[in-house]
C-alpha cells in the first residue's frame, strides 16, 4: 500500500490552511522504485521520487546551479538524491540541503497517491512559484518562498526561462526589473516579452477578471450564439433553453479542435465536426460516437462517463445587457468589480434602454494590449494627435474634462464636454501646433451632439479591464473588445449600438458619426497608427524605457487635466500587483 | 461579325459594350486618383446626392448598417478627402487599386446604371518588403449620367477581409 505524503508535512511553501488542487501528474507504473522523473506543472519543474512504497515531490531543480535533479544519484537508503551538476546533496523527504555547494533547502510538494495517478497540489506549486518571483534577484541559495508570502511591495522580480527537458548547460534566465520601482518609468519589456505576455493570460485574463463577451442583444433567442474570446482563448457564448447565458471553451474535450467556426448562429446543440461529439448549449457532454465500439470491440473504457467531459465552462454575469465571464469562480460582483465611480459612466451609456446593435468592425492591430488602455487613459495624446477634432472644434486643451480611475487603479474614464473651438485661447493655439483656424465640415451633423444621456459629459471613453474599451463618443457608441495574440499584437472586435426606439434619423446620426472611430475613422486610424510606433520603436531598441511623467501632483489616480498620466500610472500599479513584477 | 440582317439587336450589343468599355475607363480613372492620392479628384467622380460606404461582408450579409467609412452625401466624400490630406497622421505608404471582373447588371427606373465589379487594394509600406494585400472585396456601384460626365450615385465597397490589417488610411 503506498502512503500518502501530505497530510502534516510542514513544506516550505504550503501551510495546510490555503487552498489544494490536486492534479494528477504521472502514473505509478513509471515511476519505479529507488527512480525519479522530472515533470513540469505550469512551468515548474518538479522532480518525483518513489522510496519503496513512498513518492516524493520536490522542486526538480538544484537549488544550487542549474541542475535537474530527476538526472541524480539516488540513495534509497539515506533517502538522498545528489545532484548530477555538482553533487549538493539533499534529503528527498524533507527538502533539506545536506552538503555543500547548496545551501538552500529544496521545495517540498504534498503528493496523493489514487489508484495508480500521482498527484500533486498543483496550488502549492504556484504559491511556490510565486513566492520565487517575489524575491529580489538574489542567488538562489537567498530564495525563502516561506517568508514572502504575498507579492505586495514587490520591487523587483524574476521568471526562470528554461527548458527543463534540456541539459543543464542550455540556462537561461533573464531579469525582470521595474526601474527605481517607480512608476513614472515603464519598461519596454512589459510590453514586448513573452514570458510576461503568458503571465497576463494566465493571472489578468484567466485570473480573477471580468471579461467582456457578448451583448445580450447578440443573443435574443434560445440557441443564439457568437463566438468570443476571453484574453486569447476562443470560447462560445451561448443562450439556453432556460434563458440562461453560457461561456465555456471552444475546444473539443476530445482532441481539442475549436469546433464553432461561424462568428454567430443559431443552433439546438454543438456538434464537433471533427468526430462528431456532441455538447447541449450548456456545453454538456451529452454525445459521442460509438462510444460502447461496434459488435463488442473498441470503443471508450467502460468506465467513461460523459459527465466528466464536459466543456471548460466560464462563471458568467451580465449588467444592463453586457455579458462578462471569468475563469475565476470566486469574484466580486460586476458592480464591485467596477468601483461605483467607473459603474456610474457604465450605467450612465447603458441608461436602461433595450441595445440594437448596428454592426461590427474588426481588426489587427501590431502593439501591445496594453497600449490600447494607456492610450484612453492618456487625455494628453487626444489635442495632440487628433488634429480633425481640433480642426473642428471637437475638442480643445481648455475643454472641462476628467480622467477617472477607480481605487484599484484598473478601471478608467476619460470624459471631455465638448465647447466652441472660438473660445480656445492664444496660448491653447500655440501650444497645439496642428491647430488650424478657418476650416468647416460640408456636412457639419458629422459633429452634432444629441443630447441623450444623464451625464455632463459629451464624450467618454471607459477603460474596464482588462479587455473592454466602451466608447461614447457624443452619439456614436461602440463597444471594442481586445483579444491578444501576443505581446506584439492584438486583435480589436468593435460592436457599434443604438438603441431600440432610435428613429431613422438618429440611426442615421450614429453611423454618420462613426465616421470618427474605428480603423478608418478620423481619429481610430490615427490611434492605430500611433500605437504601432510606439511597438516598431521598442522592438528596434532593447532594453528601453518609456516617460509617463506627466501631472506629478497626481502619483496615480484620478485627476482633472487633460496634461496627465496619472491614470497609467495607476494601471502600472495594479499591474504589477497582479503580475509579482 | 455583325449580322447585316438583325441591325437593331447589334446596335443593342454595340451599345453595351460602349458602355461596358465606359465604365472600365471610368473605374480605371478612379483607381489611378486614390492610387496617386489625388483625393480632391476622387471625390469630384461623386454625384452631389452620392452614398459611399466601405462595409465588412460580415456586416452586408447580416443587414447591418456600420461602415468603416459612410458617406451619405458628397458633402461628407468631400470632407473624408480633407481629413486625409490636411488633418489624418499615418505611415506614409503607397497603394494600388485593381478593379475587374465588371459587369453591368441592369437599370434603375430613374436611368442610374447598376453594376458590380471586384477589386484588390494593395499596400506597401516603406519600411517592409511586401506589397499586403490590404483589402478584396466588391463594389456594388450606380452610375449616373451629369451632362457629359458620368459619377457615381452610389458605391458600395463590400469587403471579404473581415479583420483589416490595422487600420483603413485612405479611401477604397
Amino acid at each position: 500500500m503506498l502512503k500518502n505524503f501530505h497530510d502534516g508535512l510542514a513544506t516550505a511553501s504550503c501551510m495546510t490552511s490555503q487552498k489544494v488542487t490536486w492534479q494528477k501528474v504521472a502514473s505509478l507504473d513509471v515511476l519505479r522504485d529507488g527512480e525519479a522523473i522530472g515533470i513540469d506543472i505550469a512551468g515548474t519543474t518538479i522532480a518525483l521520487f518513489r522510496l519503496g512504497d513512498e513518492v516524493h515531490a520536490t522542486s526538480g531543480i538544484c537549488s544550487h546551479e542549474f541542475g535537474v535533479l530527476a538526472d541524480g544519484f539516488i540513495e534509497p537508503a539515506d533517502g538522498t538524491v545528489e545532484c548530477p551538476l555538482h553533487q549538493a546533496l539533499f534529503d528527498i523527504r524533507t527538502g533539506k540541503a545536506q552538503c555543500a555547494p547548496a545551501t538552500a533547502d529544496l521545495n517540498v510538494y504534498p503528493v496523493r497517491i489514487d489508484g495508480s495517478d500521482i498527484l500533486i497540489d498543483a496550488a502549492c506549486v504556484q504559491r511556490a512559484n510565486e513566492a520565487t518571483l517575489a524575491t529580489t534577484a538574489a542567488p538562489a541559495a537567498a530564495r525563502e518562498p516561506a517568508a514572502v508570502p504575498g507579492l505586495a511591495g514587490a520591487g523587483h522580480g524574476r521568471i526562470q526561462n528554461a527548458n527543463p527537458a534540456s541539459d543543464g548547460a542550455a540556462t537561461f534566465t533573464r531579469q525582470y526589473v521595474w526601474p527605481d520601482d517607480d512608476l513614472s518609468v515603464i519598461p519596454d519589456w512589459v510590453y514586448t516579452d513573452k514570458l510576461v505576455y503568458d503571465r497576463e493570460v494566465e493571472r489578468i485574463f484567466h485570473g480573477r477578471t471580468w471579461n467582456y463577451v457578448a451583448l445580450e442583444a447578440e443573443l435574443p433567442s434560445t440557441g443564439d450564439f457568437i463566438r468570443s474570446n476571453v484574453g486569447p482563448t476562443p470560447v462560445v457564448v451561448a443562450r439556453a433553453a432556460d434563458g440562461s447565458i453560457n461561456v465555456f471553451e471552444n475546444r473539443c474535450m476530445h482532441r481539442a479542435a475549436e469546433f464553432c467556426r461561424e462568428l454567430s448562429g443559431t443552433a439546438k446543440e454543438f456538434i464537433c465536426p471533427y468526430h462528431q461529439w456532441t455538447y447541449d448549449l450548456r456545453g454538456n457532454l451529452i454525445g459521442i460516437p460509438f462510444r460502447r465500439g461496434i459488435g463488442g470491440k473498441g470503443g471508450m473504457p467502460a468506465d467513461f462517463k460523459l459527465q466528466d467531459h464536459n466543456l471548460r465552462r466560464l462563471n458568467v454575469t451580465s449588467h444592463r445587457g453586457v455579458v462578462f465571464a471569468s475563469y475565476a469562480d470566486e469574484i466580486e460582483s460586476f458592480a464591485d468589480y467596477l468601483g461605483p465611480e467607473v459603474l456610474r459612466e457604465f450605467e450612465a451609456t447603458f441608461d436602461g434602454r433595450k441595445l440594437n446593435v448596428l454592426g461590427h468592425y474588426r481588426h489587427s492591430l501590431p502593439g501591445n494590449w496594453k497600449l490600447y488602455h494607456e492610450n484612453l487613459k492618456d487625455p494628453y495624446h487626444a489635442t495632440l494627435l487628433h488634429t480633425f477634432l481640433v480642426t473642428f472644434g471637437l475638442l480643445v486643451a481648455g475643454n472641462r474634462s476628467l480622467m477617472l480611475t477607480d481605487g484599484s487603479g484598473r478601471h478608467g474614464v476619460m470624459a471631455s464636454a465638448k465647447s466652441d473651438a472660438k473660445s480656445v485661447s492664444g496660448d491653447a493655439k500655440k501650444e497645439m501646433r496642428n491647430f488650424q483656424e478657418g476650416f468647416t465640415l460640408r456636412e457639419p451633423r458629422l459633429m452634432d451632439y444629441v443630447e441623450e444621456f444623464d451625464s455632463p459629459w459629451s464624450v467618454t471613453m471607459a477603460t474596464i479591464w482588462p479587455n473592454l474599451i466602451l466608447q461614447r463618443e457624443m452619439n456614436t457608441l461602440g463597444i471594442r473588445q481586445i483579444v491578444p495574440t501576443g505581446p506584439h499584437e492584438f486583435i480589436m472586435k468593435w460592436t457599434m449600438f443604438g438603441f431600440e426606439g432610435d428613429d431613422e434619423a438618429m440611426t442615421r446620426h450614429r453611423l454618420r458619426q462613426g465616421n470618427l472611430m474605428g480603423p478608418a475613422g478620423f481619429l481610430g486610424l490615427e490611434d492605430n497608427e500611433a500605437i504601432k510606433f510606439v511597438q516598431d520603436g521598442m522592438q528596434r531598441v532593447p532594453g528601453g524605457k518609456h516617460l509617463v511623467k506627466l501631472d506629478p501632483q497626481t502619483p496615480a489616480g484620478t485627476t482633472d487635466t487633460l496634461i496627465s498620466e496619472a491614470a497609467i500610472r495607476a494601471m502600472y500599479r495594479h499591474w504589477r500587483h497582479e503580475m509579482g513584477l | 461579325m455583325l449580322d447585316s440582317l438583325q441591325p437593331a439587336a447589334n446596335n443593342r450589343r454595340i451599345e453595351a459594350l460602349l458602355l461596358h468599355r465606359e465604365l472600365e475607363e471610368f473605374n480605371s480613372a478612379y483607381a489611378a486618383a486614390l492610387d496617386e492620392q489625388r483625393l480632391t479628384d476622387w471625390a469630384e467622380m461623386f454625384t452631389v446626392d452620392a452614398f459611399y460606404i466601405v462595409i465588412s461582408r460580415e456586416n452586408a450579409d447580416r443587414g447591418m448598417p456600420v461602415g468603416l467609412i459612410y458617406c451619405e452625401n458628397q458633402g461628407m466624400i468631400f470632407d473624408r478627402a480633407f481629413a486625409h490630406e490636411k488633418t489624418e497622421m499615418f505611415a506614409p505608404r503607397y497603394l494600388r487599386h485593381i478593379i475587374g471582373n465588371l459587369q453591368v447588371l441592369g437599370e434603375e427606373p430613374n436611368g442610374d446604371i447598376r453594376a458590380r465589379a471586384n477589386y484588390v487594394v494593395i499596400q506597401v509600406l516603406f519600411d517592409r518588403p511586401e506589397a499586403k494585400l490590404h483589402q478584396v472585396g466588391v463594389y456594388y456601384d450606380k452610375f449616373r449620367r451629369v451632362g457629359d460626365q458620368l459619377k457615381l450615385a452610389e458605391r458600395r465597397c463590400v469587403y471579404d477581409n473581415l479583420l483589416v490589417d490595422n487600420a483603413l488610411c485612405l479611401p477604397v
